[in-house]
């Protein structure tokens, strides 16, 4: 990774963290859907950056986001569990691209479908454990599970937009 | 030992991973704890400055509605104000007691938004977007949120035209709010929009530029006390009995966007009464 690199992860970073904050945290779609745009943060940040960096960023990035919503330690709890997954997603999913030489985690240099299968499962994990979390009992699953579902379609257009947008 | 720190070496990022969690568990479950009150909540001033921001910012998307919901707080205030002043008059002797049919007999019907307004002709007319449908009618006063702006001429279902005060038949039994000295104003001097002439006050009186000029109690049509204009100037001519008074008016036309409309619910009741002694004059 050369400085330029960095630089344009921390951008990046910022960007789908800020991107979240100010825009995508208003975005209620029949008050069932809800953009979690700020994973992206999380899912682009370069294939070789190390676990403990991508943990601590994962914890970071959490907080971050549940200081401007009061709720502190839920979005931290789904981030770190993505952030920790991510490698592991990775070898599984992307193990034979991978191979091929090195990848950005971009639509681009991935493909659409190899693109969708990585970002859709760590969306998903990610919100069923932040709405499970969140709504802290059973009670309430179906009404948990048809959000759970609108929001990650939500946030997987949301994602898809940020990278066709972006170069 | 060896074998402890080897094990927490090789799994370092579990390990960091279920700590982590646990730390976010923790500061979830305990949502009281010192941190979270004291750091990382929308009180915190990043935070805080951040959300102000993003706040200002969806403001002028909002500014529309504020605007509407603001002009009908007006609105009821506004009825407030007339029906209160009406049901005590500041000049009354202390054993008046109107009527209450007479003390809210103007009731504040809408607020209408000005889609079309000349100034520069000698008989001006506006156009209002609000109706019979609104129960707009005719005869109506129109009022703005700074003065008086004229009467509703005409209307259809949706939409109503309004003689404004900037018209050369227009006149207004106007008070001058400090000595109380009653006139007429009009508009004469048809090319300028903002002034209106006074007149019909006696030259023996006294008189001082920057005077409130307001609607009078004697108005039919417009409540008392509504704004008319400031005494810009004044002279008298050496043969005339009254004074010649220039008044900037209050209600700025080239700004005019949302307009009040006023009814006088007794207002059939008094012309008829009014026109009943001319006839048995004859």
């Amino acid at each position: 990774m050369n400085p330029n690199d960095i630089v344009r992860s921390v951008l990046r970073w910022l960007i789908y963290v800020l991107l979240h904050i100010f825009v995508a945290r208003h975005l209620v779609l029949f008050n069932y859907s809800f953009c979690f745009i700020y994973i992206g943060a999380i899912l682009f940040l370069p294939v070789e950056i190390n676990l403990t960096a991508l943990l601590a960023i994962g914890f970071v990035t959490g907080v971050t986001i549940d200081s401007f919503d009061n709720t502190l330690g839920l979005h931290a709890i789904a981030t770190v569990l993505i952030a920790y997954l991510r490698p592991i997603i990775i070898r599984y999913q992307l193990g034979q691209k991978l191979t091929e030489g090195r990848l950005q985690l971009s639509i681009r240099d991935l493909g659409l479908l190899a693109f969708l299968s990585y970002v859709i499962l760590l969306i998903s994990i990610h919100h069923i454990v932040l709405f499970l979390v969140e709504a802290g009992s059973i009670s309430m699953l179906p009404y948990t599970f048809l959000k759970i579902m609108c929001s990650i379609l939500f946030t997987t257009v949301s994602l898809l937009l940020t990278q066709l947008l972006s170069r | 030992m060896l074998q402890l720190f080897e094990f927490i070496g090789r799994n370092r990022n579990f390990i960091l991973f279920a700590l982590l969690e646990v730390l976010s568990f923790w500061l979830l479950v305990n949502n009281n704890n010192y941190w979270g009150v004291k750091y990382f909540n929308t009180a915190n001033t990043v935070n805080a400055k951040a959300l102000e921001i993003s706040n200002s910012v969806r403001e002028y998307t909002n500014l529309r509605e504020v605007n509407t919901s603001l002009a009908e707080e007006n609105r009821r205030l506004n009825e407030l104000v007339t029906t209160l002043q009406q049901q005590k008059p500041a000049n009354a002797p202390a054993g008046y007691k109107p009527d209450s049919a007479f003390a809210s007999r103007f009731k504040w019907v809408t607020i209408a938004k000005v889609i079309l307004n000349t100034t520069h002709q000698t008989d001006n007319y506006l156009t209002i977007d609000k109706g019979y449908a609104d129960g707009v009618k005719e005869g109506m006063g129109v009022v703005s949120s700074t003065g008086i702006v004229g009467k509703v001429k005409i209307c259809n279902e949706h939409y109503s035209v309004i003689t404004s005060i900037l018209h050369s038949q227009f006149m207004i039994s106007t008070k001058l709010l400090r000595s109380g000295d009653m006139g007429t104003a009009k508009w004469e001097n048809s090319n300028i929009p903002s002034i209106i002439q006074l007149k019909d006050i006696s030259r023996y009186k006294t008189i001082a530029k920057g005077d409130t000029a307001v609607t009078s109690d004697q108005n039919a049509v417009f409540p008392p006390g509504i704004a008319v204009g400031r005494i810009r100037n004044f002279k008298v001519a050496p043969d005339q009995a009254f004074y010649e008074i220039d008044l900037d008016l209050s209600t700025d036309f080239s700004k005019l966007s949302y307009v009040y409309l006023v009814e006088n619910k007794l207002l059939d009741q008094q012309q008829s009464i009014q026109e009943g002694i001319l006839n048995k004059r004859k």
